[in-house]
């Protein structure tokens, strides 16, 4: 069969090691086609998501408590028939608001023009459960704006700007491979959720970092935090970050400051509705910090609940004890690289400059680290928590393209049981082939960038992967164990999960940090 | 063998067709389903008499045979599929059967488009043609949407084309005649294939054969390959046609296969001189403020009636069909005849039946699109900038096919990366892009487009009151109006000798 679209010959030497993704970019270079990467970048990226949105959602049919897709048609419904002050008590049986106010925020302006168009979809009371074809695509199509809005621009500025350098074929491979991610698009798409504004405010504040514009990213974090308390996974890096860069020479305690009121400033917008009484406050932290439910969330691949299959902790202790075990953990997993990150940026700040490029790649290691330790080790985690580990991790994607492609690739197998629940399972053979046929290094072993003992380990655990789905699909479980393969699924992803925790701490502590002045010097003799 | 590239471009075109399994699909999926049920379940006799659905047996027989070699996986798939009694069956396993077996079938248009790229020389250009065809929004709207197998009967047909073009001749008429008791609508072109094979095949000059012109016709040699062509032709029909006329059933398949019943017009007005000829005539109603008897869009299929204008009997569009097939004829007489002006005389045939049709589906846009996309592996600088206004056009006005708010960001998407990878890859043979050999008014008509989309799909149709057939004839004449240019566009560049 002849090949379509292959490089003419003559590419040179980028041409050996090169992913398919690349391949296309490299492709429309030759073909002087660079003006429409960008736009049929993005529109794949919306065809594609609009595609996993035809299929199912979390709770569909399933009366009476539906799944996450009617917790969040429930916020637009309460937010905009009750007053502010009832959103946080309102019903709290039935999915109760437990998202800090930006959320319900967006809840409401939802709302409205749900309420606009058809106010059936958000009727008080009337409306539970609806699952009406018109409901449902203005649900996804909420969802798809705001991705677009806040995630996609985010993404793409950032990877285009100059604190980001990569040559044109990087970059845009980069911006494809970060868009087309698969777990994200198979949570908010799919499941239906809208962890994309969330991410979406992080990598605007990763940006606003690349551009030194310290405030803003302090801004857009905050936003992320008030979005969904879980960007606390990154939040220990932000502040030693920040931090770091307060002890800058000049001007570093006038930015503490600002920061500190910038932030204070931004969570005091947030809370205004409630601002008047302490218990309303009172009321949206209990909500927003449930410690009562327990350890972890039914099967998550995390350090606990692995643990949980050989010794049953939520037997032996308290849940006070817990979480204080949890806590002490996960801080203990976070300091390596907190710390590293705040000494490396603040011996810059001090003296010697760092390069903007070598502090976004330092702040994104952080990140990935600090989020990675949360997942594992901390209090109620969730199975898709992993999208917040693997926000940072695709920003690395030029770094370290083999580690982020299988790193996507295991995220994406330990989401199974879920998107297995919701009927999602077409869609997630179609992103998990197509992530490893069109990033992924094994499926071009052409690839000479990755050392020989990783691709080997990387087709071990594919076929693992690939081994599990085919014994759940054709031996049922035994009757005494009816999660094994949701247990085995999670002692696998979790085992990956550390050594991936293990090699990206081990990556940033290593990391070699160009000094600005050298480099400076540098650029000016290549010009 | 497929290289790296191909799995690469075969698994993404894939993908995206399986994801869309759960979105609309037209009442062609019963009437698929119901052929695998008749097919599957009745004996030969049976299939073109069976009637216990309104979907009956349309097709001629080698399609029916088809349905039932899947008939055969569709019973061990889910024996429901096959069974006359489960009439609007669509379970999640039929829907994925159905849909599987379009995308598997479609891979003859797959290896078809690999054959042509080798008898192209392998130029990155026909590389470019073969990919922007294969993954054209014609199939994926009307194949892995709309529902039917026009993937893999036009891999046949590219497969004829391509025997032509390698300068097989026979296996080409035989090709395209199977092809003919596939799907009849290929008729639409047999005009050129009659008059290439004719002149092309069994036509022999002098002693050398083929190659001058000038030689005087060799008698005997000629006739030979008539006889040669006849009996294969012959044959094929004889295979396809046989049994059913052993069995006397030849004038009830004549009258399943040519129902002579439909309007000029389809329900949706595709984009064709009727087109046009419709909206003038509306025009015309209501410039001179004449009474209006019934509108051609009010009613589904069913007769037009033209408020001012003269009605249009089958036998005139009968008539101008044949008018307007003379030029591809011409194209295959004057100058020197080659496979490249072959596939030109497809083009033009398909185009004029398109144009001038009784009850011309918009789907057909895909018989001229589809030939005239081989075409773009090295295309003059006009022949590209007409493709480029035709396929815009033509697909677009595939649009009203797929209604559904809920396939609008589908079918935006797909057809907007289209056209940007068309007009940024296609180069002429002059080496120029397909966006830099427009005109200023022919760039214009294709951003119209987006204007158009906006007015007939985002504007709520509230907002047109009492004329909520607008968005539709708006569509239907502004994509007629780009089509017809087209048209008279490559009748000028091809008619050159």
């Amino acid at each position: 069969m002849v090949v379509l679209l292959r490089p003419a010959a003559g590419g040179g030497a980028r041409r050996g090691g090169v992913v398919p993704t690349e391949r296309w970019f490299w492709f429309l270079g030759e073909q002087d086609a660079q003006g429409i990467a960008l736009p049929v970048t993005l529109l794949f990226a919306l065809l594609v998501r609009w595609c996993v949105a035809l299929h199912g959602y979390s709770g569909r049919g399933m009366s009476p408590l539906y799944g996450d897709y009617e917790a969040q048609r429930h916020w637009m419904e309460l937010t905009v028939h009750v007053a502010p002050s009832e959103w946080y008590f309102y019903d709290l049986a039935y999915w109760g608001l437990d998202y800090p106010p930006l959320t319900a925020f967006q809840s409401w302006v939802c709302g409205r023009v749900a309420h606009l168009i058809d106010p059936s979809w958000v009727a008080l009371g009337q409306s539970r459960g609806i699952e009406t074809p018109a409901s449902k695509l203005f649900m996804r199509s909420t969802v798809l704006v705001l991705e677009a809005l806040i995630y996609v621009p985010a993404v793409v500025l950032l990877f285009r700007s100059r604190q980001m350098p990569m040559n044109w074929i990087a970059r845009e491979t980069s911006i494809f491979s970060v868009l087309l991610q698969p777990c994200l698009i198979m949570i908010d798409h799919g499941h239906f959720q809208y962890n994309s504004v969330m991410l979406g405010f992080l990598v605007w504040s990763v940006y606003f970092a690349a551009r030194e514009r310290y405030l803003l990213m302090a801004v857009c974090f905050c936003l992320s935090l008030m979005f969904k308390q879980m960007a606390l996974y990154f939040a220990p890096a932000v502040f030693a970050f920040l931090l770091a860069k307060c002890f800058r020479s000049p001007y570093g305690v006038q930015l503490f400051v600002k920061l500190g009121l910038v932030v204070i400033g931004t969570f005091g917008i947030m809370l205004l509705p409630w601002m008047g009484s302490s218990a309303q406050l009172h009321q949206i932290l209990i909500r927003v910090f449930p410690v009562a439910r327990g350890l972890y969330e039914d099967k998550v691949a995390n350090v606990w609940c692995a643990v949980n299959a050989v010794a049953k902790l939520r037997v032996m202790f308290g849940t006070s004890a817990l979480v204080r075990l949890a806590a002490g953990a996960t801080t203990l997993a976070f300091l390596p690289s907190c710390v590293h990150l705040f000494r490396a940026v603040k011996r810059s700040a001090v003296g010697q400059a760092l390069l903007p490029a070598d502090a976004v790649k330092l702040l994104c290691y952080g990140l990935v680290n600090t989020s990675l330790a949360f997942f594992l080790f901390s209090f109620q985690v969730h199975e898709k928590s992993i999208l917040l580990p693997l926000a940072p991790v695709l920003l690395l994607i030029h770094e370290e393209p083999w580690a982020v492609n299988w790193f996507v690739q295991v995220a994406l197998f330990s989401l199974y049981p879920l998107l297995f629940r919701d009927g999602l399972q077409a869609p997630y053979w179609v992103m998990a082939i197509g992530w490893s046929l069109l990033r992924s290094c094994p499926a071009c072993p052409a690839d000479k960038k990755t050392p020989l003992p990783v691709l080997n380990a990387q087709w071990l655990t594919m076929l693992a992967m690939v081994a599990l789905h085919a014994a759940q699909a054709l031996i049922p479980p035994p009757p005494s164990l009816p999660d094994l393969y949701v247990v085995l699924n999670v002692m696998f992803s979790c085992s990956m999960f550390v050594i991936f925790f293990a090699y990206f701490n081990y990556r940033q502590l290593t990391l070699p940090l160009v000094r600005a002045r050298t480099a400076r010097s540098r650029t000016k003799k290549d010009n | 063998m497929l290289g790296a590239t191909d799995i690469a471009f075969l698994g993404v075109g894939s993908g995206i067709k399986l994801l869309l399994w759960p979105a609309y699909h037209s009442t062609d999926f019963e009437v698929h389903r119901n052929w695998l049920a008749i097919t599957g379940s009745q004996a030969l006799r049976r299939w073109y008499v069976e009637d216990t659905s309104e979907w009956t047996l349309d097709y001629p027989p080698f399609f029916a045979w088809f349905e039932w070699v899947l008939a055969h996986a569709a019973r061990w798939w889910d024996p429901q599929i096959v069974r006359l009694d489960s009439m609007g069956y669509a379970s999640s396993s039929c829907v994925a059967f159905q849909r599987l077996s379009v995308m598997v079938s479609e891979l003859v248009l797959y290896a078809a488009l690999g054959r042509f790229v080798r008898a192209s020389g392998s130029s990155m250009q026909s590389k470019i043609a073969a990919a922007l065809v294969f993954l054209s929004p014609g199939f994926l709207f009307v194949d892995h949407v709309h529902f039917q197998y026009n993937g893999f009967l036009f891999g046949i047909l590219v497969y004829s084309l391509v025997f032509a073009m390698e300068g097989r001749d026979l296996l080409a008429g035989a090709t395209f005649a199977a092809l003919l008791c596939f799907k009849h609508i290929f008729m639409y072109i047999a005009p050129a294939y009659f008059v290439y094979l004719l002149l092309n095949y069994c036509v022999v000059r002098g002693s050398q054969r083929r190659a001058a012109r000038g030689g005087r016709l060799d008698m005997r040699a000629s006739a030979w390959r008539l006889a040669k062509l006849g009996a294969v032709v012959l044959a094929v029909f004889g295979a396809a046609f046989g049994p059913f006329a052993a069995l006397g059933q030849l004038p009830q398949l004549g009258a399943r296969l040519f129902p002579f019943k439909r309007g000029l017009c389809h329900a949706f007005w595709a984009p064709n001189f009727w087109a046009l000829y419709a909206a003038a005539d509306r025009l015309l109603l209501v410039a001179l403020r004449a009474p209006a008897s019934a509108s051609s869009t009010r009613g589904l299929v069913g007769d037009t009636s033209f408020g001012v204008l003269p009605a249009v009997p089958p036998l005139v569009t009968f008539a101008a069909t044949l008018l307007a097939q003379l030029p591809a004829c011409i194209v295959l007489v004057r100058g020197r005849r080659s496979p490249q002006r072959f596939v030109q005389s497809v083009v033009l045939c398909a185009y004029a039946s398109f144009l001038f049709g009784w009850h011309v589906h918009e789907k057909a846009i895909i018989l001229i699109l589809a030939p005239l996309g081989l075409l773009m592996a090295a295309p003059s600088q006009r022949t590209l900038r007409m493709f480029a206004v035709l396929a815009t056009a033509g697909y677009y006005s595939l649009f009203p096919l797929l209604f559904g708010a809920q396939e609008l960001p589908v079918k935006a998407a797909l057809l907007l990366m289209w056209v940007l990878c068309a007009l940024a890859l296609l180069r002429s043979d002059r080496n120029v892009a397909a966006w830099a050999c427009l005109s200023a008014p022919e760039r214009a008509y294709v951003l119209g487009h987006v204007p158009l989309f906006v007015a007939a799909e985002l504007v709520p149709s509230a907002a047109f009151g009492r004329l909520q057939f607008l968005p539709l004839a708006l569509v239907s004449v502004y994509t007629a109006l780009g089509v017809t240019y087209s048209w008279l566009g490559l009748l000028v560049e091809f008619l050159r000798p």
